[in-house]
């Protein structure tokens, strides 16, 4: 610390980087500080809490920051050290001068080193490395991190070392060799689950749908889904990208009611702040809606910030609206770069069934009756034989009661029937029904995810207990002022 | 040479020789010795791995596997299909970097499209026609099978059937039949709705028979229900949307209770 000080007399101009370069290390310190403590009464919450604040301090990170917080927090000369130390970049020749002088003071104090820390310390440079956008150090580093995360079993290190993982799998996603790891993957999953390490189970299960889908590998990657163990979510963040996969997978497999409840779900749940994966799942909520014929309302396109990257589906949409099947051509062809950028290119090609149903419904509305050469005319039908098409088709959404008609084949029309009075079938009360439904559930799952402060209702630790704790933190308290003391 | 590997070879050509002489016995017989000869061999998947012969080893075993699905097909299996093709499927995808591709792959990956349509497993479909690349789309096998499926998922059956002629491949014929005699049940069902009566000649044409007596023997055995008089086939439709002449009281019930149950743990 007498170093940082000394350096702000002698080296004024720039005083402000140095001044906040000392506070985020001052900061890192104190965030070390919370992960002893964690380690050492064996509270997860406060590793939650220290990884919560590592990531508003990621970037006011630099070079020289993290070399001096290493030197500070391992044992220099220590293998994890010098590992370490080869992926950051020191910084200018002054601030190398102020970092060997002062881990040369702190060498000293730093005779127990928590496992804990030593995982932190690996989290903290692979998230330097990945700001600096150096993809292949930070592969290096995640791997070395990843190899000694497996001799490690403690609950108190779940927390960052699912974030290890998150930015193990980013890295190698980044240099486009995302296929290489999916066995380790497979294999820290296997041994999350047998720890019973859920936030590692729920992550890793997530980077493994991610890796699989990246392949379009659904068959995989459903079959991996379906048989993991399944338990609720601890992290909203992996929650909402489960959801969204299993959307993806469900909507490739034609089960477009599910994925619509996941998708829209998952744009829900993500955070304001994650623009692109909201704008992700909407265009797949998107199509998902209008695969299942129903149209989206204006407004989900005039989100904020979204205008411009659902543009061609907006315009996708009003085609299919219309049911013109020349438009949704001119659409599909317009914006095929957009299209087979976002992997929806299949979609859409299922789509164009759905623009015929859409218009052959309106000329069902409009005509009670038409002949069927208007019909193909009008769906705009380019084949050899467009009557026979034209009357097949009308056939085949008949029976799946799109429209309502008959088609007299002697005089080739289409007759539309008379639309029956709705309000004398059942159909108004089971809409009624499902709609209390749905209010009722979303009543319980309120109650469900209502949260607690974890024991609150156990008063029963007996006041020894609690005593010894309390003494236990006051000597670790003095023990860290002591070493503040010696610092300065 | 590796001596397994000359074996395996020797066999190999008997199988083609006899497969040539279309001798699908002996075809099947060689075929199941030549499998137990492959497991032999650690660079083939699942262990991938790196041995001197390890191109040559999965070459043959990808081609001995292409003519497996192929053979399957000539012998009507679907079964044997499916897991030839399956056993097929990790050289065309895991092993695309170890070999260079084969010449055969579209045609097969289009058989398998078309096997799968014909099953009526259409999220199988999809799930398949993902992993393929665009380039792959425009491939005339592969593009005939999605376009049979959206003509077939938007109802232009006889697209579907005109579609027959411009089959690729000889080997797809065995599953366009198929094909043509799920689509007649869509177009028997879509007709059972669409109309209210047909002339029987018109029936048995838009029901691809080619004479009025198919019809007639085929609705006594496939559609009893329908009533043929007068030269016409009249469908007897079910009133559907009729309007509701009863109040479904024990589902009313349920559900007035369930309402009840629900706001008492609310309250």
């Amino acid at each position: 610390m007498t170093q940082d000080v000394e350096m702000k007399d002698n080296n004024t101009p720039s005083q402000s980087v140095i001044s906040s370069s000392t506070s985020t290390m001052q900061h890192l310190k104190e965030i070390a500080a919370l992960i002893d403590t964690g380690s050492y009464t064996k509270e997860v919450r406060r590793i939650a809490r220290a990884v919560r604040l590592t990531i508003g301090l990621r970037r006011k990170l630099t070079g020289s920051v993290l070399s001096s917080f290493l030197d500070f927090a391992l044992v220099p000369g220590s293998e994890a050290h010098s590992r370490l130390s080869s992926f950051v970049p020191k910084g200018d020749e002054h601030d190398m001068e102020v970092d060997t002088a002062s881990s040369a003071t702190q060498a000293a104090p730093s005779k127990h080193l928590p496992a804990e820390l030593e995982i932190y310390c690996y989290f903290i440079v692979l998230l330097f490395l990945i700001d600096q956008r150096k993809y292949n150090e930070a592969k290096a580093c995640s791997s070395a991190s990843i190899a000694r995360l497996k001799n490690v079993n403690r609950r108190t290190i779940d927390v960052i070392a699912s974030r290890l993982y998150f930015y193990y799998s980013l890295s190698y996603e980044q240099t486009g060799d995302l296929a290489e790891i999916r066995g380790t993957l497979l294999a820290l999953h296997h041994s999350a689950t047998l720890r019973h390490d859920e936030l590692g189970q729920e992550t890793l299960l997530n980077l493994l749908l991610r890796n699989y889908l990246h392949y379009n590998l659904y068959d995989q990657a459903e079959k991996l889904r379906s048989k993991a163990p399944r338990f609720e979510a601890h992290s909203n963040q992996q929650f909402c990208r489960y959801l969204f996969y299993l959307g993806k997978i469900r909507t490739i497999q034609l089960e477009y009611t599910d994925a619509k409840e996941s998708l829209l779900q998952a744009a829900r749940k993500a955070p304001i702040a994650a623009l692109g994966f909201r704008i992700q799942c909407n265009k797949w909520a998107i199509l998902v809606r209008l695969l299942l014929g129903e149209i989206p309302e204006r407004s989900i396109f005039t989100q904020k910030g979204m205008e411009k990257a659902l543009r061609p589906y907006f315009e996708l949409t009003n085609a299919v609206r219309i049911g013109d099947l020349e438009l949704f051509r001119t659409v599909q062809e317009k914006f095929l770069d957009t299209f087979s950028q976002d992997r929806t290119h299949n979609l859409i090609v299922r789509l164009r069934h759905n623009v015929i149903r859409t218009g052959l419904r309106n000329i069902s509305i409009s005509y009670s009756r038409i002949s069927l050469p208007d019909v193909a005319k009008k769906l705009r039908l380019n084949s050899e034989n467009p009557v026979a098409d034209a009357e097949s088709i009308v056939a085949k959404a008949i029976r799946d009661g799109a429209i309502d008609a008959t088609i007299d084949h002697k005089n080739g029309w289409m007759v539309s029937k008379e639309i029956g009075d709705i309000y004398s079938t059942n159909e108004p009360q089971t809409a009624f029904n499902s709609r209390i439904a749905f209010c009722l559930n979303m009543h319980n799952e309120a109650v469900r995810a209502l949260r607690f402060p974890p024991n609150t209702h156990k008063e029963t630790e007996s006041d020894e207990k609690r005593r010894e704790r309390k003494q236990q933190e006051e000597e670790l308290a003095k023990h860290m002022a002591e070493e503040e003391d010696d610092d300065f | 040479m590796d001596p397994q590997l000359t074996e395996v070879s020797q066999q190999f050509e008997r199988f083609k020789a006899a497969f040539i002489r279309k001798d699908f016995d002996s075809c099947t017989n060689l075929l199941s010795q030549l499998k137990v000869l492959l497991t032999k061999f650690t660079s083939l998947p699942p262990l991938f791995e790196n041995t001197p012969n390890a191109a040559q080893e999965l070459t043959i075993a990808r081609d001995i596997y292409e003519y497996a699905v192929v053979l399957s097909v000539k012998t009507e299996d679907q079964d044997s299909f499916e897991r030839d093709f399956f056993q097929l499927k990790p050289y065309y995808v895991d092993a695309r970097n170890r070999i260079p591709s084969s010449p055969q792959e579209n045609l097969i990956l289009g058989l398998n499209l078309l096997r799968l349509l014909v099953q009526n497993r259409i999220a199988e479909f999809h799930t398949e026609l993902e992993l393929l690349s665009s380039a792959t789309l425009e491939n005339p096998c592969i593009k005939h099978a999605v376009e049979l499926e959206q003509s077939f998922m938007e109802g232009a059956y006889n697209r579907v059937l005109s579609a027959r002629q411009t089959a690729p491949d000889e080997t797809y014929m065995y599953f366009m039949d198929l094909l043509a005699k799920t689509i007649r049940d869509e177009i028997a069902g879509c007709s059972e709705k669409a109309y209210d009566h047909l002339s029987v000649s018109e029936g048995s044409k838009m029901l691809l028979f080619s004479s009025d007596q198919e019809l007639l023997t085929y609705v006594n055995e496939e559609h009893p229900e329908w009533e043929v008089k007068d030269g016409l086939v009249v469908f007897q439709k079910a009133k559907e949307t009729a309007p509701c002449k009863e109040i479904p009281s024990l589902q009313l019930i349920n559900q007035t209770l369930s309402y009840a149950r629900e706001l008492e743990r609310i309250v």
